[in-house]
């Protein structure tokens, strides 16, 4: 069980009866925040400090009860999520399909892709989606000076010729423009205190946060002598976490690609950062003679739902419908989610026994 | 609004002794003076004042930027609409470009040696000070040039043609007083160049160019020729490059997009071989790919000495043929090849040329994307 916010200092009032002279007692052994209370041993404290075991004992039980965790249901997870989740469509049909019918909210998703592979242009798209079709507001976070109003006014142009119609789209999709990893924090944690509603549009949720490119921040972070980057990466992904799973919003990201030692191509920001997304779709220029200029293929490297597979598609507004590539190999299909997010749904399609029996704790 | 210690933007070393200490968000620290921070967190004075500081600062930026409010696609639109764009000379690049370089985003030019490159960058230094009466910019440039291919001589008849051309076009008294300004003592004084010798002092000039921007607010331009060149010998450890090339891409951008500038850079060619087959990419490595905004790549076409350019759009495009000879005074004619791209688009005619003879106004609907990559397709050499 994970206690949250366990860094709390100890002060005086986060708990009755904790006054000031046993808070400097407790200094005095260096006994500072609450997590060191609470896993401290009551008895030796008690001697060493002029401060009584009852007295240990109850601070403990307040401290742990305001702080814990505490289980869910399996059942009541399941309910929740059919209720709360919503799957966003990209605006091409081909790579919903390769999706599993597109975006879930609750999750993160990342594209990853060479130069020039129609990242940027996939994310206008599920921006124009969302905006215009579904109604709803989407968060757009640029971090490497891509975002072109231009080209999301194109598209939507493509989709309607009513230019009210347009505006109240455009008007739906907000933009932040950073440019280092400080920035990105400070951005997503006060989008995250201010409940993502900073001045949305009326009428509308914000249903999705794209982030083009999480790459372009963290990648000058990494290796050499700097020991911060590991630590910035994984709270960047935290953050994205908490945003997509506290706000039901589908969360988006971009990352660049490298080679491995075979010379194949991967998604670029290692192996930790492999763990965060849930689904990750690798985007491909095709320069074969025949085939048309703009085309792409994705391949789906890792979901939790669909069997790994690849297709090929044109940037909007022109897309092909069915090109699929080879199927590669299945990855992740048995990745067992205890953790909460979709375990009661993944139960339910693997085992039909006795799932609501389970309980899962919920961690946040 | 919870900031945490530990994504703050604060030295790696005094953030380890803060969270030992027990200070977790900065909620914790801001009330504090820097004596208590000092004796409770065990670091100098120096960086309990520094740390709260930095703080505070970073708090009162968040609060600013919360009470601006962010700004929206249709406000971003806007914006861009009413920005002008910086021309080239060249009819077919300004149209396959969007009607120039871009303002406020980082443009990369590749080519093999000898196409004009540089050539192209004088240019550019020339015409963001066109007056605005004349369709221009009216602003300064900064050229930072690393391999010493800035000719004076030849900005000079770049200058004299372009300010010859100007006076041509002058219709009414507008125009006729802001030519008095755009002559070839005024033209060249406004380009501000500065020498790099080597990547420290290049990556040392990337830092002060924010501030010295600020003060010289008319700064429309800043040229970086070549960027390759410094960070291409003398390196031996390729990883170092690549992050370092990387906070330097960032850095750009972000100078373009707050400033509201052009960006330009170039880039050099190098082999890649791969099963066999050699072809010729951008130099600096896959992952510059991503750095710039927009890429226009020259190569020569096979027997015609003719410089190329072709756009990756994924809308339907025309290939123009006959490549433009010398377009505009500003190119002598020793040089032979022009820097015509053969590829002609149709653009929205929400941008108006006034009094601009040389960019033709093509019908059609579509407005190219301003942010794509021009990538050169021939059918020897894929890239």
């Amino acid at each position: 069980m994970r206690c949250k916010g366990v860094m709390v200092i100890l002060r005086e009032g986060i708990c009755p009866g904790l006054t000031e002279e046993i808070i400097k007692a407790l200094q005095a052994e260096d006994i500072r925040t609450v997590e060191d209370l609470v896993s401290s041993d009551a008895e030796e404290l008690a001697q060493k400090c002029s401060v009584s075991y009852k007295a240990l004992v109850a601070f403990r039980r307040v401290l742990l009860a305001q702080h814990a965790a505490f289980p869910v249901a399996g059942l009541d997870l399941y309910d929740e999520l059919l209720s709360s989740t919503s799957i966003l469509s990209t605006g091409n049909p081909s790579v919903d399909k390769l999706l599993d019918s597109g975006l879930y909210t609750g999750e993160i998703t990342e594209l990853a892709g060479g130069p020039a592979t129609g990242k940027t242009q996939l994310c206008f798209s599920v921006a124009v989606s969302i905006a215009h079709e579904h109604k709803q507001n989407v968060l757009y976070i640029c971090t490497n000076g891509g975002m072109c109003a231009s080209r999301l006014l194109q598209m939507l142009q493509a989709r309607t010729v009513k230019t009210d119609e347009q505006t109240y789209a455009l008007q739906r999709i907000q933009v932040f423009q950073v440019f280092d990893v400080f920035s990105l924090l400070s951005c997503l944690q006060h989008l995250r205190a201010a409940g993502l509603q900073s001045s949305t549009v009326a009428g509308g949720s914000v249903k999705a946060v794209i982030v083009d490119s999480v790459s372009a921040v963290l990648s000058c972070m990494l290796g050499g002598k700097q020991n911060e980057g590991m630590s910035l990466m994984m709270q960047v992904a935290a953050e994205l976490k908490m945003i997509a799973k506290d706000f039901n919003t589908a969360v988006l990201v971009t990352n660049h690609v490298t080679r491995d030692g075979r010379g194949q191509l991967k998604a670029g920001l290692g192996q930790s950062w492999s763990h965060v997304p849930r689904t990750r779709l690798l985007l491909q220029r095709v320069d074969r003679p025949g085939a048309p200029h703009g085309l792409r293929t994705a391949t789906l490297t890792k979901s939790s739902r669909q069997v790994s597979a690849g297709l090929g598609f044109c940037s909007p507004p022109q897309y092909l419908t069915d090109n699929a590539e080879a199927l590669e190999t299945a990855v992740n299909t048995a990745r067992l989610v205890l953790m909460g997010y979709h375990a009661s749904l993944y139960m339910k399609r693997k085992f039909s026994t006795a799932f609501h029996s389970l309980q899962v704790l919920s961690v946040k | 609004m919870q900031r945490t210690v530990s994504s703050s933007p604060l030295a790696p070393s005094v953030k380890v002794k803060l969270i030992n200490a027990g200070f977790h968000t900065a909620a914790d620290l801001v009330d504090l003076l820097p004596l208590q921070l000092c004796q409770e967190a065990g670091i100098s004075q120096e960086e309990a004042n520094e740390v709260l500081q930095a703080l505070r600062h970073d708090s009162r930026l968040c609060q600013e930027r919360a009470a601006e409010g962010c700004i929206t696609a249709l406000e971003l639109l806007h914006c861009e609409q009413s920005q002008g764009s910086l021309v080239t000379f060249s009819s077919e690049l300004d149209a396959v470009l969007g009607g120039g370089v871009s303002v406020g985003k980082t443009t990369e030019i590749c080519g093999t040696p000898g196409i004009g490159k540089t050539q192209l960058c004088i240019q550019l230094a020339v015409d963001v000070q066109i007056p605005v009466c004349f369709g221009g910019l009216g602003g300064k440039a900064v050229y930072i040039d690393t391999e010493g291919g800035f000719l004076v001589q030849r900005a000079a008849e770049m200058a004299r043609a372009a300010a010859e051309h100007c006076a041509l076009l002058a219709e009414d008294t507008e125009q006729r007083a802001a030519l008095e300004d755009f002559t070839l003592e005024k033209i060249l004084s406004n380009i501000f160049l500065i020498r790099c010798h080597d990547y420290v002092e290049l990556l040392a000039e990337t830092y002060l160019l924010p501030n010295l921007l600020q003060k010289c607010a008319e700064v429309k331009l800043v040229v970086i020729d070549s960027i390759a060149f410094p960070f291409r010998h003398d390196f031996e450890d390729f990883s170092q490059r690549t992050r370092l090339l990387n906070s330097l891409a960032q850095q750009l951008n972000q100078l373009a997009n707050q400033q509201q500038t052009a960006v330009v850079l170039t880039n050099q060619m190098t082999t890649k071989v791969s099963n066999g087959q050699s072809k010729l990419v951008p130099a600096l490595g896959e992952s510059w790919g991503h750095a710039a905004t927009e890429k226009l790549i020259l190569h020569w076409e096979e027997d015609k000495s003719v410089g190329v350019a072709k756009a990756a759009y994924h809308v339907s495009r025309t290939r123009a043929t006959p490549p433009l000879s010398g377009s505009g005074r500003g190119k002598s004619s020793k040089r032979s090849p022009a820097l015509p791209p053969c590829l002609v688009f149709c653009r929205s005619s929400s941008r108006k040329a006034d009094g601009w003879p040389l960019s033709t106004s093509l019908p059609g609907k579509w407005k190219p994307l301003s942010n794509t990559k021009l990538r050169v397709k021939d059918s020897g050499m894929p890239v």
